[in-house]
């Protein structure tokens, strides 16, 4: 079997930072690739899970507009989304997910203008797991890391 | 380009002091993401050196603003309270160095990064006392008649609309994804408008940890002034207590002293009384304005006009901190 790319990410970030970055005088240059030796490090960390967590979350989209709105999968459909499972075929599930965030976001229009308060704390619920699983905030040692 | 720059400087250095001098050394500053700056030493002169800074709008920046009004903010605070470099010229001419410049003496003392923690240790309380005192200061001064004039070209009240308006225009023009938590806090913006303030004043537009240098307890100097305006000054407070520049110890904004007590410093210097309701306006924008940069930066590194890795960091980190802040104060609305 063959290397992972988040294998191969991951070894090109450390010889980047630890190995590259120190041979360098320029203090501007010598920043420059340290930073990429950290961007590098994250993208590796986040490569494996970036299908598989972008169809989970359009499938949390989904559940939540068929619960707390009036739409139905098939009205869901009409409006662009293809339900795409291939999780090899991320700018598809990408296309996916931008045509069920545009429909959260008029969803949430809904309730704000009714006044729903539970309608929305079930939308800041869904819109903290989406962040939470997004995000790479959570990786900000790693450049502390690289720039000492 | 910098082998390039430097003559090009040296020539036009000569010219202005009307000296030949001999460049010593010409060396970027890696961070900035709306100007390339360099720290210059030039002699001509065997016994002195002189440190300078120049600033060159870049081809394709961050946050688009002109040079001028980079040179008019600091021309603003030379010999105040408020401590920033002395201004040398100003250029928006772009056949001297190849880009609008400005050009300052260096001050002395270094910039932290905003991102780390205890970074100021062990003068936090120190530096803290001066960091908000000062933003006060920035909100008290009268700014001189001809600068108020220049700057007042721009602002079309409220204070707060035009400032909303604006980096709401940013988000449409650059993103690159629908993102329904800042589509809600947009219109949260919208919906619950703040006071005019009493007094229009000098917002400097980017007051936060990083964009001073300090020496040991001392605050040498106030930096990166480009995004100066008039206009509210709990702009500059809300932005300088973002929760994003102590994301690691978020009771202490700046990484520097508790928020209640950096706000007593604040009011006492610049002699403005605080409504809560309205700083918690402006700490939603100042979410909403970071929102508006980190998405810029992304798209800037995306359609590859920019590929300087702080776009990507930008866009990366910062973008899901702001994005975070702006839930949690949504949901604490509720």
């Amino acid at each position: 079997m063959k290397p992972d790319i988040n294998i191969a990410l991951l070894n090109a970030a450390q010889e980047i930072i630890n190995r590259f970055s120190p041979l360098i005088d320029d203090e501007y240059e010598k920043s420059r690739l340290s930073s990429w030796g950290a961007l590098i490090l994250i993208s590796a960390m986040k490569f494996n899970d970036s299908g598989s967590s972008l169809k989970q979350e359009n499938a949390d989209i989904l559940d939540w507009l068929v619960k707390f709105t009036n739409l139905d999968e098939d009205d869901i459909s009409k409006c662009g989304y293809k339900a795409t499972s291939d999780i090899q075929d991320v700018s598809l599930i990408d296309a996916d997910n931008q045509t069920l965030r545009g429909l959260l976001d008029k969803e949430i229009v809904v309730l704000e203008g009714n006044g729903d308060t539970e309608g929305l704390k079930a939308s800041y619920l869904l819109m903290r797991s989406m962040h939470q699983r997004r995000k790479v905030s959570d990786l900000i040692g790693l450049l502390q890391e690289s720039e000492s | 380009m910098p082998e390039e720059l430097s003559s090009l400087f040296l020539s036009y250095y000569s010219k202005l002091i009307g000296k030949e001098c001999i460049l010593l050394s010409f060396e970027r500053i890696f961070g900035g993401a709306s100007r390339e700056t360099y720290k210059i030493e030039v002699s001509h002169d065997e016994n002195k050196i002189e440190r300078l800074i120049l600033r060159v709008t870049q081809d394709s920046s961050l946050i688009e603003t002109d040079q001028k009004t980079e040179y008019l903010a600091y021309s603003a605070y030379q010999d105040s309270s408020v401590p920033v470099p002395v201004l040398l010229d100003m250029s928006e001419d772009n056949d001297i160095l190849g880009a609008p410049f400005m050009l300052m003496e260096e001050l002395q003392g270094a910039a932290a990064s905003p991102f780390t923690p205890d970074v100021y240790s062990p003068y936090e309380v120190e530096l803290g006392e001066q960091f908000w005192s000062i933003l006060g200061e920035i909100a008290k001064k009268e700014i001189h008649e001809d600068i108020f004039k220049s700057f007042h070209g721009e602002l079309k009240e409220p204070c707060w609309k035009n400032e909303l308006d604006k980096w709401a225009k940013v988000i449409r023009e650059d993103t690159i994804s629908v993102e329904p938590i800042l589509e809600a806090g947009i219109r949260s913006l919208y919906k619950n408008p703040p006071k005019e303030p009493e007094r229009i004043t000098m917002v400097h537009g980017d007051y936060r940890s990083g964009n001073f240098l300090y020496l040991d307890n001392q605050i040498t100097g106030i930096l990166d002034w480009e995004m100066a305006h008039l206009g509210n000054p709990l702009e500059d407070l809300a932005w300088a207590l973002s929760p994003i520049w102590s994301w690691q110890a978020k009771e202490r904004p700046a990484y520097l002293i508790e928020k209640e007590k950096a706000i007593e410093i604040w009011q006492n210097s610049s002699n403005i009384n605080l409504d809560r309701k309205d700083l918690a306006w402006w700490e939603l924008f100042a979410a909403i304005k970071g929102m508006a940069i980190w998405i810029s930066a992304g798209n800037e590194f995306k359609s590859g006009k920019n590929i300087d890795p702080i776009n990507l960091f930008s866009a990366w980190i910062p973008g899901d901190i702001h994005l975070e802040v702006i839930l949690d104060i949504l949901e604490d609305s509720l």
